[in-house]
């Protein structure tokens, strides 16, 4: 129930002052990769450079040519709209433990990001995926600008429910098949998963000259172990299976040390390819995080 | 240290259910995580711990179930008794009918009244007492108290029974007493030392003899022939050591019959004949001679009415029919009797009812009759009466004999036996068991809107009821037979035994004393009374009176010299004089601790699951 934290006016209001950390001049030309502000083909005129053989003569200055005799060429500005999707992991493990709303948390934050990415008139959408019966089940919105269109988001957020396996790798595939410009991904997942698969998906993402955020949500309970010690049995969600285990002050500390390598490990793969990484434990910080935490990381300005 | 109630440690046994609930439903709950990966650095569980989980939960609530388990066997301790507080006794009564006998200037009860009377006057102030009493029964007069008032009226309100006192209501009467520090007991007779070490583990024992004479006189039977026909004769005990003078009569109705005195040697037992009667009545033997006990002095019998009395007996198999006749002109030779098949009988209708019809392997429903005796039922659709037949059996074991006055029936295999379902205004006579049942209904007698019915359910042929190593089939057949032609206004039972009566409406009952109480009948319009006095009870209802005459004997309680029962190895006053040496130390029943202890342990636990619930939510709790 925490996703729809993200549609409430309180909680909107101090994300207006928010933008996305997005390099914006991310127009390509003919294929290659470039950093920095380049020739576009926007409307907005940015600057002059001398005439070069094979340049666009549509853009020749015929007013400077006739002033100082010399082919200039007038340049503009690239449009300054970028793709931004937030791709929600909404596998069985996300609805686990009930009481840390770990989807909740990925959504609300998911949708807090749609919200400030609106407010550079940048077009925005929500995806969530899941494996479900062997085949991807990746959903997402329509892509919306203006943030008067952001309620929209709403009925897709709020349906969204846990279930299914893992596979960020098919995720992925499944984004990348759609073929859309390269713009900003934001991941957020639990990354309960093999962290070969993480590795493989993230490294595709880049390669596909994505600008790739991850946000690695870990629920509460989750995180610190806090389980009624005990013997138990217990079940993964996502592959059924079952095991025995002594839940105690050993165990508790065992969970914690791995839940902190897990973590450290993506983080980890994130900082290898230059992918910004945040962690959001706890679905009791959720205002926290995108206030402070996020704009520490660069992630939000 | 013991317990009151060993029995009750059968709720015991919810200690083991709470274990196979724990072991099932709380030793390995099942969790659903998000992932695996997160435990693979868990360490494993050892066996050990799987088998014995330190879980606090579990242990208090072992220790609420044992607790309460404890308080209810009832678990004590014995300790002195504290200063300022009084000890408690329990006084113990035997009320047989020899606890009536006359010694010297009063009866052995008197005498162990005064007994009690010293020893509640001689007890420190502030002592309590209860005062209990047993015959057949044990039965708790009145219970602790230190009222003297309330004390001396209890005591004087006990009154011997004319029945005997039976060991089994001696234990339940000292099980009774349990309680007091002290318990003295009052009979006439030595009781087996067992008893007395049994009640002396708890308390001590102080056991009170009361009465020394043997003088007593008896009517062992009364048997009054058949008027005009056989003589009747009447059995006589001497029970003293020494010859007794015996002067008795027999009176039939309001005219005496016999009268005469003999000297009985010591200890003997003659039988004196007398009549034949010319009628029949009720037949009254009474010892004239002044003697210990009353009870047994007087003796009720009935003798057959010398009108011919019609009696039809209808059954497919001749031989049968042959030897129901026979049996009823054992009982009274001047029923008239008539013998049919019932396949080819044909009921006149205009034929004078009979008196009493007995049917076997048969049911004839239009037969006019003053009282019915089935035997063997065949299993019809609609039954007589509410009597339905549920199947055959092919043999059963007479069980239990209820008729009082025969003899007791222990084991007899029995041939064919219908399962017969009794309804509830019949009365059961005797059961039986047999394959694959635990108790059906063997004979049984009941009083309907037509008349007196009777059930026998095992068959009577092949010459069952003449067979000499089946005496017991024949006597329960010669009972129902007299019960069902006896007169309807007069019954004669033996004490102790549960008598109904037809009634109308509430009755008045006027007992052998003189003292009147009302009995109100139940649904199916009879009243129960138990008559403990030898003597003549009058029930009064709806105009009509019965008279129930109870009739008293019993070998052993009125030999009143008899001797310490043959168990006894060793002599009761060792006993009681063992139990009376420990010293006098007072029962502390630990009921009030050990519930205290389970409320505690249920608190904490109640407050180690608010806890859980505050921490891990309902679902884990």
């Amino acid at each position: 129930m925490l996703e729809t934290r993200a549609f409430e006016p309180e909680f909107l209001r101090k994300l207006d002052r928010l933008v996305l950390g997005i390099k914006r001049a991310r127009t390509v030309r003919t294929g290659q990769r470039t950093l920095g502000r380049v020739q576009g083909l926007g409307i907005e005129p940015e600057n002059f450079k001398e005439y070069a053989p094979g340049d666009d003569l549509r853009f020749l200055d015929w007013n400077a040519f006739a002033r100082l005799d010399e082919l200039m060429l007038r340049t503009y500005r690239a449009d300054r709209q970028v793709e931004v999707t937030a791709l929600v992991d909404a596998s069985a493990s996300m609805g686990l433990p009930e009481r840390d709303d770990k989807l909740g948390l990925a959504l609300a934050i998911g949708a807090s990001l749609a919200y400030i990415g609106m407010a550079d008139n940048d077009a925005v959408r929500i995806g969530a995926f899941a494996m479900h019966r062997g085949s991807m089940k990746l959903e997402a919105t329509p892509f919306h600008r203006r943030r008067e269109s952001y309620l929209n988001f709403k009925p897709f957020v709020t349906s969204v429910r846990s279930g299914g396996d893992t596979r960020l790798g098919a995720a992925v595939d499944e984004l990348l098949l759609q073929r859309r410009p390269a713009g900003t991904i934001v991941v957020i997942s639990d990354f309960l998963v093999n962290e070969l698969d993480i590795e493989d998906a993230l490294k595709r993402l880049v390669a596909a000259r994505h600008d790739v955020k991850v946000i690695h949500v870990m629920g509460e309970q989750e995180s610190t172990a806090a389980y009624p010690p005990g013997l138990y049995r217990i079940r993964d969600a996502e592959t059924g299976e079952v095991r025995e285990t002594m839940l105690g002050p050993a165990t508790v500390a065992a969970l914690r040390r791995k839940v902190e390598k897990m973590a450290a490990r993506v983080r980890e793969i994130c900082t290898a390819h230059a992918i910004a990484y945040a962690q959001a434990f706890g679905a009791g910080n959720l205002e926290s995080f995108m206030e402070r935490e996020l704009p520490l990381l660069g992630i939000v300005r | 240290m013991g317990f009151l109630n060993p029995n009750n440690f059968i709720y015991g046994l919810s200690l083991a259910l709470l274990v196979l609930i724990y072991l099932r439903s709380r030793s390995r709950p099942t969790i659903e995580v998000s992932s695996l990966m997160l435990f693979d650095d868990a360490p494993a569980p050892v066996a050990s711990v799987r088998n014995v989980r330190i879980d606090p939960l579990f242990w208090l609530e072992m220790l609420t179930l044992a607790a309460l388990t404890f308080a209810i066997a009832g678990l004590y301790i014995m300790r002195p008794p504290s200063p300022g507080h009084g000890r408690s006794h329990a006084l113990v009564f035997d009320l047989g009918a020899a606890m009536s006998a006359r010694d010297g200037s009063g009866t052995r009860i008197d005498q162990a009244r005064q007994q009690a009377m010293q020893t509640i006057d001689q007890a420190p102030v502030g002592d309590e007492f209860s005062v209990i009493g047993y015959a057949l029964e044990a039965q708790v007069r009145h219970p602790q108290t230190a009222n003297l008032v309330d004390l001396r009226k209890a005591l004087a309100d006990l009154v011997p029974m004319a029945v005997p006192a039976r060991t089994t209501a001696l234990r339940a009467a000292l099980i009774r007493a349990r309680g007091a520090s002290e318990i003295d007991l009052f009979a006439d007779r030595p009781p087996a030392p067992a008893i007395l070490a049994d009640a002396g583990s708890t308390s001590r024992v102080n056991f009170h003899l009361v009465g020394s004479g043997d003088s007593n006189l008896a009517i062992v039977s009364l048997d009054p022939g058949i008027p005009g026909s056989t003589r009747g004769r009447v059995v006589i005990r001497n029970f003293s050591a020494r010859p007794h003078p015996a002067e008795f009569a027999i009176d039939l109705g309001d005219s005496e019959q016999f009268h005469q005195t003999m000297m009985l040697a010591p200890r003997e037992q003659v039988v004196a004949f007398f009549g034949p009667l010319k009628t029949g009545g009720l037949l009254h033997a009474r010892i004239l001679t002044p003697d210990a006990i009353d009870a047994d002095n007087s003796r009720y019998a009935l003798a057959p009415s010398g009108h011919a009395a019609q009696v039809l007996v209808l059954s497919p198999d001749a031989a049968v029919r042959d030897d129901i006749a026979r049996v009823l002109l054992a009982v009274n030779a001047n029923f008239q009797i008539v013998t049919a098949d019932p396949a080819k009988y044909v009921a006149q209708s205009d034929a004078k009812p009979f008196d009493l019809v007995i049917m076997h392997d048969c049911y004839v429903p239009a037969l006019k009759a003053a009282s019915t005796l089935l035997i063997y039922p065949p299993p019809v659709a609609k039954g007589p009466q509410g009597i339905s037949v549920n199947g055959t059996l092919a043999s059963a074991d007479i069980r239990a004999d209820a008729t009082g006055d025969s003899t007791a029936i222990e084991s007899l295999t029995l041939g064919a036996t219908r399962v017969v379902a009794v309804p509830e205004w019949m009365d059961l006579i005797a059961t039986a068991t047999g394959p694959n049942h635990s108790s059906i209904p063997l004979a049984a007698i009941g009083r309907a809107a037509g008349g007196p019915v009777g059930v026998i359910a095992f068959d009577v042929r092949d010459h069952l009821l003449l067979a000499p190593d089946h005496l017991d089939a024949l006597v329960l057949t010669v009972d129902l037979i007299k019960q069902l032609t006896a007169p309807r206004d007069i019954l004669i039972v033996s004490t102790g035994a549960d008598v109904s009566v037809p009634a109308t409406a509430t009755a008045k009952v006027t007992q052998p004393d003189g003292s009147i109480r009302t009995v109100t009948p139940d649904k199916w319009g009879r009243v129960r009374i138990r008559p403990m006095q030898a003597g003549r009870y009058a029930l009064e209802s709806g105009g009509q009176t019965t008279q129930v005459l109870a009739n008293y004997y019993d070998a052993d309680e009125s030999d009143l010299g008899a001797k310490p029962q043959p168990e006894a190895s060793a002599p009761a006053g060792k006993a009681a004089a063992e139990s009376s040496a420990q010293s006098a130390r007072q029962v502390q029943p630990l009921v009030f601790i050990l519930i205290a202890l389970a409320l505690l342990a249920l608190l904490i636990e109640s407050a180690m699951l608010i806890g859980h619930a505050g921490r891990w939510r309902m679902r884990h709790v």
